[in-house]
Formats: C-alpha cells, sequence, structure tokens
C-alpha cells in the first residue's frame, strides 16, 4: 500500500475557511484553484504502518489510555497504527506564502488540511478493503487527541513507527507533529463486524482549530 | 590487520574498508520493544550488544558503530540516565567486542527534533547537544565520529561543527536519501557533498534509505560533487510495509555491494535489516573488486540545503554555452542607499526583510547577497537573525557581504549550506582575518582588486591584486575555483576611461587566470539619466568579456531580459526553453515592481467605479497602489490613510462581521490595502520624516507552538490600521516577549497558541510580563482560546479574531 493523494474536497476547503453560504464570487473560485494546484504540487505523501496481534489495548508494547481506544479495540484480534505525512515542501510553503501572501497562505492552509484528510482517508479505505477480502472488519480510525485519548500518545505512535526514519516525521516538545500537515492514528481488526463509531467532532482530526465547534455548531449534522 | 582510518583527511581511498551492519534489527530479535531506546537496552544487556558487535568483527567488520545512535541530551530526557554514563558503558562495550581488532566509532543519529526554521530546535541548541556527545565519545577512546541516518543538512552542519570544534577525531557523516535523490527534509546529494566537503569532514556517503541496487545512482551522482572517501551502509532491501520485516539475502546483498568500488566508494557496511551474514558476504564479494579511484574534474557550487547553484567553467577552452553559465546575485538586502530598508533594519522588521527575500527569488535571483551593516547596529548578532529569517522563506544560496570577520563568522555559521563570502580585498591584514573563515566553512570567497592604496586606474594593476589574492586563498587551502574576483565598477560619468579598463579586467580574469568574475553592475550608471540603459548595455558587455555572477536588482526587468537573452545566445538556456517561457506570453512577463503585481486572480474594475474602496473589497494590489498615489497629490500621508485607506477597511470589517464575505476576501482585501500603506511608508522613509504610527503592538506566536498563519493575518490587519507591530515570529521564548515589550516600551501585547499544549506557554508569558511590572494590556487568540479561557489565563482581552484585534488596538491605543 503506497500513500495516495488522490483529490481535494472543495466542499471541506471551503469549510475551513469559514465559508457560510455567502457570495462565492470567480475570482475567489480561481484563486483556491490555483492555491489547490501549487499545494497538489508541493505534497510529497508518504505513509508508514504497522499491523500486529492486539491484546487489549496493549500492542508494540503501547499501552494507550483511555476509555475511548478501549472501546474501539474491543474484540479486535489485531491492531494498525498507522502516520501519514505530506512532507515539509507543504509547511516550507505555508511559511513562505505568510509572510509575501497572507490570503494564498490561509487558502494553502485549508487545501493543505483537505490533502492529508484525503491521504488518510485513501489508507483507510485501502486497508478496509484488504481487510475485509479477508473476512474481517475495520474500525474507524482514532487519533491521539480525540476523545479521551491523551494527544502524548503522539509519542509512543511516532517512537513505535520510527516516523522520523521512516517518513520524515517528528514531534516538537509541545507535541506538535511536524511537518504540520501529517496525522496518526490506531485502527482495529476484528473478525466480527462491530459498529462503526459516529464520525463526531471529537474523532475528527480538525478537532483543535475547527471555527464550527467553537461557535457551538458542527459540519456533520447538517 | 586493524583498519586504517588515518588521521584527518589522510584516509587513503583506493583501500576498502568494511562497517558493521544493523544494530537495530539484531536487537529486536534479542528482545528490545518497539519505540525502547536501544542504548539503554544495551546498558542493562552489555553481553547481547557485545556477542552481536563481536559476530560483527567475525564477519569481517573492521569498524564497530558503539550503541550511541540516540544518547543525546534530547533523547534521553526523563529517561533518569546522563548522556555522559549512556555513551561511556557503551563505547566501553564495542571496545570489548573490537577487541583491538576493529576500530569504535561514536555513532551519532539525528537528536529526534527538528531544527528551526520548520522545527523549534534551534541551531545553536543542536550544537550544544551534539558538543556534548562528542566530549562524552572522545573522552571515552572513541576512534572517530560518525554522524549517520541524518536527514537535515542544517542538522549536520551543527553536528559536523561541534564535532570539528570539540574533538581531534576523523569525523565521518552519511544521511538518507529518498530515491528522488533527495532527504526528508529535501537536502539533495549535491548539497551535502558541497556542504560536507567544505567542512572538511573526512568521508562521507548514506546510510538507510533504500537497499544496494537503488543506491547505486545516487553514489554515482555523489562522486561527481566530492573527492572524499565515499561511504555506503545501505538497507537490506525495501521492509514489507505491514510488519517491517526485510526479505533480502546476505548473498543478494552481498552481490549488489559488490557494484559500489567500481562507482568509487570504499567504505561499506549494511543499515536495517543487515546482519553478520550481510556483512560476510559483502566483504566476501567486495574482497576482489578494486576502487575506482579515476577523477573526472569536480562538479563546484554553492548551496542552500536544497538548492545549488552550479558554477560554470572557465577560461578561454571553456565552450561558449559552458563558459557562460551565469548566476545572478540579487543585491536588494542592503541598507545602503535604501532608507526603508534601514529602517527594517532598525526596527528588526524581519518581514520586511524575508518579503525582499521572497521577490527576488520570484524575480530569477540565483543567490542572494545579505548585507545588514548600519552604525549602531551589531552586525554579526543582525547578520544570524537575517541569515535565518532569509532562509526561511528562500532555498536560494546565501552570499554574507561584510567587511566585519565576527559579521562574517555569524553569517557562515547560521547558513544552511554553502555560502560565498563578499568580500576580502588585497590587503593582507585582510586577508589574513578572512580567508581562514572561508576555509573553515569551507565557503567561497569574492576578492576585490584594491587595496589601501585604493582602485588601480589600470587593468593590469587590478589583475595584479587579484593574483595576490589568488595566492593568498591557495595558501590557506581555498582551491581556486571557490575564488571569485570582483575587479569593481566605477562611475561612468565622473571617470569615463575606467568602465573600459573594468571590461578588460574581467576578460583577462576570467580568460587568461581562470577565475570566476563579480560586478556589482549598477554604479556605472551614477548620475546618470536614464540609468537603466546604461547599466543593462555595460552587463552585456561585461557578460561577453566574462563576467559570471552579476550583482543587480533581479527586480528590474530590463536587466532579467538581458540575462535572459545572454543566456539564450550562449547557449546556457539549452533550446532557448527558459526565455521563451519568459516571454511566450509578453504581456504576463514579470512587472518591473514585482511587489506590486495585481492580484492576479481578479478582473480589473471599470475605471469610473475604481475608488480605493472598491478596488481594497476586490483585492486589488496594484490598483490600490495607483489609486493612492493619485489622492497622494491632493491629500497628506496621513489623510488619505484616515479618509481612504481605513474607512475602506472598515467596510470590509463590516462586511466580513455580517458574513457578506469570508475569510479569503478579508484577507485580500487587507493586503490590497497594504500595497497603499507600503508606498506610504517608503515615501516618509525616503523623505526621513518620522513615523505616522498610532502606537507599537508586540505579536507572538508562543513558545513551543509554529502554527502562525492566524497571527499573521492580525499582523496584517493591524499594520492596514496604523499600527506598528513587532512581529517576533512564532516559538518565541517567554523571555524574548518580556524583553521585548520593556525595550520597545510596548503597551499592546498580543499572543497566539493554537494548541492545548502550548496554551501553558501563553500563560507563562502572560505571568512573566505582569511580574516584570512592565504596564501593558494583553490580549489572546488562537484556536483552542475562548472568552473564558483567555480571562483565566490572565489576559486582558480575547480576539476571536483579526476584525477584534483591531478593535482590542482601537480601544487601547486609539
Amino acid at each position: 500500500m503506497q500513500a495516495r493523494l488522490t483529490g481535494l474536497n472543495e466542499k471541506e476547503i471551503l469549510l475551513y475557511l469559514g465559508y457560510r453560504g455567502q457570495e462565492y464570487p470567480e475570482e475567489l473560485k480561481k484563486q483556491i484553484k490555483r492555491c489547490e494546484a501549487k499545494v497538489l504540487a508541493e505534497a510529497s505523501p508518504r505513509l508508514v504502518w504497522r499491523r500486529m496481534p492486539v491484546d487489549g489495548t496493549d500492542f508494540l508494547s503501547l499501552s494507550l489510555e483511555g476509555k475511548d481506544v478501549g472501546e474501539l479495540f474491543e474484540g479486535c484480534c489485531e491492531a494498525v497504527v498507522m502516520a501519514v505525512t505530506l512532507g515539509q515542501g507543504i509547511d516550507r510553503l505555508l511559511v513562505q506564502k505568510s509572510v509575501s501572501n497572507v490570503a494564498d497562505a490561509v487558502i494553502m492552509d485549508a487545501c493543505a488540511s483537505a490533502a492529508i484528510e484525503n491521504v488518510a482517508d485513501n489508507f483507510e479505505a485501502d486497508l478496509r478493503r484488504e481487510v475485509e477480502a479477508e473476512g474481517a472488519y475495520l474500525t474507524d480510525r482514532f487519533s491521539p487527541g480525540y476523545g479521551d485519548l491523551p494527544l502524548d500518545a503522539q509519542i509512543k505512535l511516532c517512537a513505535a513507527l520510527d516516523t522520523g526514519r521512516r517518513i520524515g516525521l517528528s514531534l516538537s516538545p509541545s507535541l506538535l507533529l511536524i511537518p504540520g500537515k501529517s496525522v496518526t492514528a490506531v485502527l482495529g481488526i476484528s473478525k466480527k463486524p462491530k459498529r462503526r463509531r459516529e464520525r463526531g467532532c471529537e474523532s475528527c482530526s480538525l478537532f483543535y482549530d475547527c471555527r464550527y465547534r467553537k461557535e457551538g455548531k458542527n459540519c456533520h449534522e447538517r | 590487520m586493524i583498519a586504517d582510518i588515518g588521521k584527518r583527511g589522510k584516509i587513503v581511498m583506493r583501500d576498502k574498508i568494511i562497517l558493521d551492519g544493523g544494530m537495530g534489527t539484531m536487537l529486536q530479535a534479542a528482545g528490545l520493544g518497539l519505540g525502547e531506546r536501544p542504548e539503554l537496552f544495551g546498558m542493562e544487556h552489555p553481553d547481547i550488544v557485545e556477542g552481536i558487535q563481536r559476530s560483527y568483527v567475525e564477519a569481517g567488520s573492521e569498524v564497530l558503530y558503539a550503541n550511541t545512535f540516540g544518547a543525546n541530551a534530547h533523547k534521553l530526557a526523563g529517561t533518569g540516565y546522563a548522556v555522559e554514563e549512556v555513551i561511556a558503558a557503551n563505547v566501553a562495550t564495542a571496545k570489548r567486542a573490537a577487541g583491538g581488532r576493529a576500530r569504535v566509532a561514536l555513532d551519532v543519529g539525528p537528536i529526534g527534533e527538528l531544527l528551526e526554521p520548520l522545527g523549534t530546535l534551534s541551531f545553536e541548541r543542536a550544537y550544544e547537544i551534539y558538543a556534548q556527545v562528542v566530549k562524552a565519545g572522545a573522552a571515552d577512546g572513541a576512534d572517530l565520529i560518525i554522524f549517520e541516518t541524518m536527514t537535515d543538512l542544517y542538522e549536520v552542519r551543527a553536528a559536523v561543527l561541534a564535532a570539528k570544534e570539540n574533538s581531534d577525531l576523523p569525523v565521518w557523516t552519511t544521511m538518507s536519501f529518498e530515491a528522488n535523490g533527495r532527504t526528508f527534509t529535501g537536502t539533495t546529494v549535491a548539497a551535502m557533498a558541497l556542504t560536507l566537503t567544505g567542512l572538511s569532514v573526512d568521508a562521507l556517503g548514506i546510510n538507510c534509505s533504500l537497499g544496494p541496487a537503488e543506491l547505486a545512482p545516487l553514489v554515482e551522482e555523489l562522486r561527481q560533487w566530492t573527492d572524499l572517501p565515499l561511504i555506503v551502509k545501505p538497507n537490506a532491501g525495501l521492509p514489507d510495509p505491514a510488519t517491517g520485516v526485510y526479505s533480502m539475502s546476505a548473498a543478494e546483498f552481498g552481490r549488489q555491494m559488490a557494484r559500489f568500488p567500481k562507482l568509487g566508494a570504499s567504505i561499506f557496511g549494511g543499515c536495517c535489516g543487515t546482519t553478520p551474514d550481510f556483512i560476510k558476504e559483502a566483504a566476501g564479494c567486495l574482497k576482489n573488486e578494486s576502487v575506482n579511484t579515476e577523477r573526472k574534474k569536480l562538479r563546484v557550487g554553492v548551496c542552500s540545503s536544497a538548492r545549488t547553484a552550479e558554477f560554470g567553467a572557465v577560461g578561454e577552452q571553456a565552450g561558449i554555452g559552458e563558459r557562460s553559465s551565469l548566476l545572478v546575485i540579487g543585491e536588494r538586502i542592503n541598507p545602503t542607499g535604501k532608507k526603508r530598508f534601514a529602517q527594517a533594519l532598525r526596527e528588526c522588521d524581519m518581514n520586511y526583510i524575508m518579503e525582499r527575500a521572497i521577490e527576488q527569488e520570484d524575480a530569477g535571483a540565483d543567490i542572494l547577497d545579505i548585507n545588514v551593516g548600519l552604525p549602531g547596529i551589531d552586525e554579526a548578532e543582525m547578520m544570524t537573525r537575517v541569515v535565518k529569517a532569509v532562509q526561511s522563506v528562500t532555498l536560494l544560496p546565501l552570499q554574507i557581504d561584510s567587511s566585519d570577520p565576527a559579521a562574517i563568522e555569524a553569517g557562515l555559521r547560521a547558513c544552511s549550506g554553502r555560502a560565498i563570502v563578499n568580500s576580502v580585498n588585497g590587503e593582507p591584514e585582510v586577508l589574513k582575518k578572512i580567508l581562514p573563515l572561508v576555509k573553515k566553512y569551507g565557503a567561497a570567497v569574492v576578492g576585490l582588486t584594491m587595496d589601501k592604496e585604493g582602485i588601480p586606474k589600470t587593468w593590469k594593476a587590478r589583475v595584479a591584486i587579484a593574483e595576490r589574492i589568488l595566492q593568498a586563498a591557495i595558501d590557506h587551502g581555498i582551491d581556486r575555483e571557490d575564488v571569485l574576483i570582483d575587479p569593481l565598477t566605477l562611475t561612468v560619468s565622473a571617470q569615463q576611461e575606467q568602465a573600459v579598463e573594468t571590461l578588460k579586467a574581467v576578460r583577462y580574469i576570467h580568460d587568461k587566470m581562470g577565475l570566476h568574475c563579480v560586478l556589482g553592475v549598477s554604479n556605472i550608471s551614477f548620475g546618470l539619466p536614464e540609468r537603466i540603459r546604461v547599466t543593462v548595455n555595460f552587463l552585456i558587455q561585461a557578460m561577453c568579456c566574462g563576467l559570471d555572477f552579476p550583482i543587480v536588482n533581479p527586480n528590474q526587468k530590463e536587466i532579467m531580459d538581458a540575462v535572459f537573452s545572454y543566456r539564450a545566445l550562449s547557449g546556457a538556456d539549452k533550446d532557448c526553453a527558459a526565455y521563451i517561457e519568459r516571454f511566450a506570453n509578453a504581456a504576463s512577463a514579470p512587472n518591473k515592481d514585482v511587489t506590486s503585481v495585481s492580484y492576479k486572480d481578479a478582473a480589473p474594475l471599470p475605471p469610473a467605479e475604481m475608488t480605493i474602496e472598491a478596488a481594497v473589497l476586490k483585492g486589488l494590489k496594484q490598483e490600490v497602489a495607483n489609486l493612492t498615489k493619485g489622492c497622494l497629490e491632493t491629500k497628506s500621508e496621513l489623510e488619505v490613510i484616515n479618509t481612504e485607506l481605513i474607512p475602506a477597511l472598515d467596510a470590509v470589517g463590516e462586511k466580513y462581521e455580517r458574513q457578506q464575505i469570508f475569510l479569503p476576501q478579508l484577507i485580500n482585501a487587507a493586503n490590497a490595502a497594504c500595497a497603499g500603506f507600503d508606498l506610504i511608508k517608503t515615501r516618509i522613509a525616503e523623505r526621513g520624516g518620522g513615523s505616522l504610527s498610532k502606537g507599537k503592538i508586540i505579536l507572538a506566536t508562543v513558545e513551543g507552538d509554529i502554527h502562525d498563519i492566524g497571527k499573521n493575518i492580525v499582523r496584517v490587519v493591524l499594520e492596514n490600521y496604523g499600527y506598528q507591530v513587532i512581529d517576533l515570529g512564532r516559538d518565541v521564548s517567554v523571555e524574548s516577549v518580556v524583553e521585548a515589550a520593556v525595550r520597545e516600551k510596548v503597551s499592546l501585547v498580543g499572543l497566539s497558541a493554537l494548541m492545548t499544549t502550548t496554551v501553558s506557554s501563553m500563560q507563562r508569558t502572560i505571568d512573566r510580563l505582569r511580574e516584570s511590572g512592565h504596564p501593558c494590556k494583553i490580549f489572546v487568540g488562537g484556536a483552542v482560546l475562548t472568552e473564558g479561557y483567555a480571562m483565566e489565563i490572565g489576559a486582558d482581552f480575547y480576539a476571536k479574531d483579526a476584525k477584534a484585534s483591531a478593535d482590542i488596538a482601537r480601544k487601547v491605543l486609539g
């Protein structure tokens, strides 16, 4: 399985940009298209993952904390740990644009968020296909910072996957993933079908910077 | 026989050296858990590590890597172990295993935290971390130091400098590349070779990354850029992604390794997935291969960590096309004669300087000259700041421009790749002070053909000085390819006969001495009307004589037109591709002033409807600048700001609040208004007039946080409202904020944090500002904050968006 960036969801980009049905002029559309193209050109998506037997929430000798991750792995016989990143080119682009053209920077930031979601979604879909072909079932993916899985679980996931060496992904002391447009997550594999979790705010990787959530709204119930 | 790793620089290249293979792989087989620290495992189980290393010696390894890869202060933090004890124990184990039959290397990997500008670890801190490791390893009796599996050239520079300045041991370095020839951070094979050969490491190469077959083309590339011994230490092919297991056989690995001596490599080992069997097979297969020591002429250039500006050939023998490889040095980062730039330096306004870097790159510069000399500022300290700031927004190689040795060293140190030093001259005192720095940091150097007698009148006398400079450089161990001569441009309106003398000197230096030529071109036309015509004509004549490093303002269209034309005519521009790209759509060729290119996605408004407000709302930069210029004919600067620009911004802000427009439009409008403000600021600065500022505001993204787009939006908006924003950047330490607030007597400070983990440093910053007793109001913003949270951590205001920040500023500062 390879990291695949197959496209950007424009609706998602507009959501990140705070679009609420305002007028959407042609020149802004063009600007967004131009920014999308730049982000697609600069992104070099990378993936590292491991599939291993699971015993509760202890796999790869990781003990993940929290009730939610326990629920995720209930009844699972295997776990998958994954990390994806768009690479440093995107970070560099965003730093440069935030000096020379802040509007482009904001739009490219949204495009890059959509891009990393796409890469993570594609991996999940590929894996799901593989797992289902084996007659098993894959849970949703769950990231540090979702629900009650603490953010410092990043440390364990990155160490277990050796992300620095494998895909150039490191963690800052304040637990920022660097490159910034990166996702780490765990998924479970079970022999019996499991009820999929609601696609809600707490399982969204935009949990922290979603302006809808801050306003007490959400995007998934509309 | 024990491998002869020699004293510094003395490895005999035709002698092959066999290294060891994977350690992590073997330790995992012996019970090391994933994510567990191998160095600590080695302290608890020295017998296991010794056993593995012994079997490497038996397999033929002549150099053992001690189990010290991650033994640094960052990775050991919180483990309860000191760096020194971990290194001592693991070096001792390796020495026991070697038993006098192999050398022991202090093995040093990446720190594990990314360096600035994209990460939060400073270059200086990285140096300290490595210095500690190096001192410990040297004290424990390691035979050499190996930096391996590196991906960031900036980090390698910190490491190598730490090794050279804190020990006498040989230093080897290897980096990890992807199949595209770049590391994860974008470092190229060429940039690694140029930078590390410049820093005088003893051997360099590639480890980890890929299998032997995939590394072969990278080794071939590497051979073209350096004459140092080359190291190849590949993985056992590619791992199974689901399990991480490598499946290549030892015999296959050995067969594939046998190709490398022919490619000129002489030091061999294995990385992930390789075992003593692999080393045994490789040693066997390599035994009868002899190292190809034939050398073609090396390729030369300067570079950042990710981009190389390759020098062309020089001398009469060089083909026309080769000879004319032309590298444009952008001159705009320089306060001389530029009041607005000088003001930016005094105010530490890095954004203004970074914009100058970006626009020159966009205009086609190949190298950026950095000059920050200004009376009353600490040039060395400023050089470090500016070099780092420029490197955060462009990958162009740099030319460090100063006559102050301390500033030159500061610039060279902070540089991510290999730079040019501008300049030395024929004065022995100057040569003696600066050439050792050029050599130490492996830079190229510009020599001005002048001395304390001044600039000689004749080309011959200038050439004589050039000869002296060249000889001094060679005496300091600098290659002649790295010596660039500037025979100096004089003003034709004042000393008419000197233009021809300069051209004659260029021709001689290029053709007969076979050296590269540099000229600051624009001085030629000083004092004449229509300067650009004479400047361009002189540029073309000089290029024809052999000028291959013109120092120019690349933002002037006519200059770059001449450069593109020259490259097409000389054959340097293959199939005229670059020329055609530039002019195919002549109407869209870069504008004369790159900063004011109009917002390119918008259709212009009909002239009758064109007011500043309409142009701002539509985000039309060029139009706003033009209209502002028009208004200034009848109104004062202050009037234009208060009656035109600010009301326009208010109108946009109101539309945003009523959700008639959304974020990108708000920022486009602010950007466009900026074009008007910039024009006014430049006018005032050139007049030497005071500031129009309504007050100073500090903005910073707090320590540990590097997401600063939100802060940048606030900056643009506040600047547009006429406030002077001191933007301290991102990941700003608590102390820096307090220090700047006190020093600049700022009464409003804005802090931004995106993560729950960094709100704590926001709180610490607020606490320290309060403790300092400096009277100021504090506003905060960022994704995780809310009004309630902001009050809880002691802020005075919560800014939910950029518009709210402007309202707060108005309340506090008026």
